[in-house]
């Protein structure tokens, strides 16, 4: 059985998240928070996301630990603060990808529309969401296409020729995205978005008592922090 | 569609502006990441985030041509950094300087060309609160970076690298690598876009 949460839900979860990276005291409560996630992830039925997100975050632990320990000077100061910026962005790029991974568009905009958040914001968010992995796929079109005329698309290949390097990825890059523009903007209208009228949607979007409960988990962890933080100090 | 030009913006202007969102996300990280690896270089990031975003949103200032498309833009880019858990000071920058460059790039009616740079400029020095923060407070932002108390040492150490030069080079980088790419970005317009029949 799957765990399907609620669109609200995942987006309160996301706050709760960035306040409890915010609030985390230390490395093990960072470590459990990353650890919440990859079980949230493993009861959607993601588990080689889940996998994969926590053995990678327990070697920057790993690493994070030893250089607080051996190294000293310059490039200690250097790494802990490029490491506590990593700590800090770790588990909420986990959540945020586990989130965008399992909402489909249509629940993201009905349950925005129950939010009453205007369209002039979701719409562009829905339409960025959807347009990320197409990026990716064009570029690997571009790669192609400029390996055929002769112009590799590497740092290299941009220190020998940077103004053909730089128009062979930004023009077709720029023009696929406004023809893509044109195109989604003309299925969308088709598809009735302009209608005033309030939205409806196939998939029931309502709160269950698994909602509440994963709700529940992480509010509890960040006061859990809160508690700690206060009687440690 | 287009002939009937409506006031506000239609749906067709949202779409682009999404679109267009997506790109420069790619864009910033793509040049964020370049520098984030490397510690000594990470204060450098919007520097890179900077260089190459200019003619995204040139091109997508060119097509919607109306007020809110870059405040839209900034504003979607603050709950990006937000919910990915940057710094508040870097997504709050963005939302701010969002609003800011709609404001100076509705003063040439979306239409000027160096008007339009100047404000993708002023876009680009969001990314930069962070670690403007990080200056105004070192001491603060250290003790949240890892929680629990800093030690004596590593105050010092931030503070002896953590010199106002750093701080001059990043915005004055910011500044020229935004005019930079915004200069690339114009001119491309003109040899391309213009020419494709892309921009109105």
């Amino acid at each position: 059985m799957k765990l399907h949460l609620d669109p609200r839900t995942k987006l309160f979860l996301i706050l709760l998240c960035v306040l409890s990276a915010m609030f985390a005291p230390n490395l093990y409560f960072q470590f459990a928070l990353v650890t919440l996630i990859g079980l949230l992830a493993a009861f959607s039925g993601k588990w080689q996301y889940a996998l994969r997100g926590m053995i990678a975050y327990a070697l920057i632990c790993v690493f994070t630990v030893w250089c607080m320990g051996v190294l000293t000077g310059t490039w200690r100061t250097m790494l802990i603060a490029f490491l506590g910026l990593v700590h800090k962005v770790y588990a909420c790029g986990m959540l945020a990808g586990l989130v965008i991974s399992t909402t489909k568009v249509g629940e993201f905009l009905s349950a925005m529309a129950h939010l009453h958040i205007p369209k002039k914001l979701t719409i562009p968010i829905a339409v960025m969401l959807r347009y990320l992995p197409t990026i990716r796929e064009d570029w690997h079109y571009i790669k192609d296409a400029m390996r055929l005329r002769d112009a590799s698309p590497t740092p290299w290949g941009f220190l020998k020729a940077p103004a053909m390097t730089i128009n062979c990825i930004y023009v077709p890059l720029l023009t696929a995205a406004s023809k893509t523009a044109d195109e989604l903007s003309i299925a969308s209208v088709t598809r009735g978005i302009e209608n005033p009228k309030p939205r409806t949607c196939l998939v029931k979007i309502q709160m269950r008592s698994a909602d509440f409960l994963t709700m529940v988990f992480f509010a509890a962890f960040l006061a859990a922090e809160i508690v700690w933080k206060a009687v440690g100090i | 569609m287009q002939t009937i030009q409506k006031k506000g913006l239609t749906v067709k202007d949202l779409v682009t502006i999404g679109i267009f969102s997506a790109l420069f996300l790619v864009f910033a990280l793509v040049g964020g990441i370049f520098f984030a690896p490397n510690p000594v270089l990470t204060f450098y990031m919007p520097v890179g985030s900077a260089l190459l975003c200019g003619p995204v949103y040139l091109l997508m200032l060119a097509k919607v041509q109306k007020r809110w498309a870059a405040t839209i833009l900034g504003a979607i880019m603050c709950i990006i950094w937000f919910v990915t858990g940057m710094h508040w000071a870097m997504a709050l920058g963005y939302l701010i300087m969002g609003i800011v460059a709609d404001l100076v790039a509705g003063a040439g009616r979306y239409r000027s060309k160096k008007i339009n740079s100047l404000s993708y400029i002023l876009l680009s020095l969001g990314g930069t609160a962070s670690y403007l923060v990080f200056f105004a407070d070192p001491d603060g932002w250290a003790k949240t970076m890892l929680g629990n108390g800093t030690e004596q040492s590593y105050i010092d150490t931030m503070r002896n690298t953590g010199t106002t030069w750093i701080l001059v080079i990043m915005l004055a980088g910011t500044i020229l690598a935004a005019a930079v790419s915004a200069f690339i970005g114009c001119k491309m317009m003109k040899k391309q876009f213009e020419k494709a029949g892309i921009t109105k």
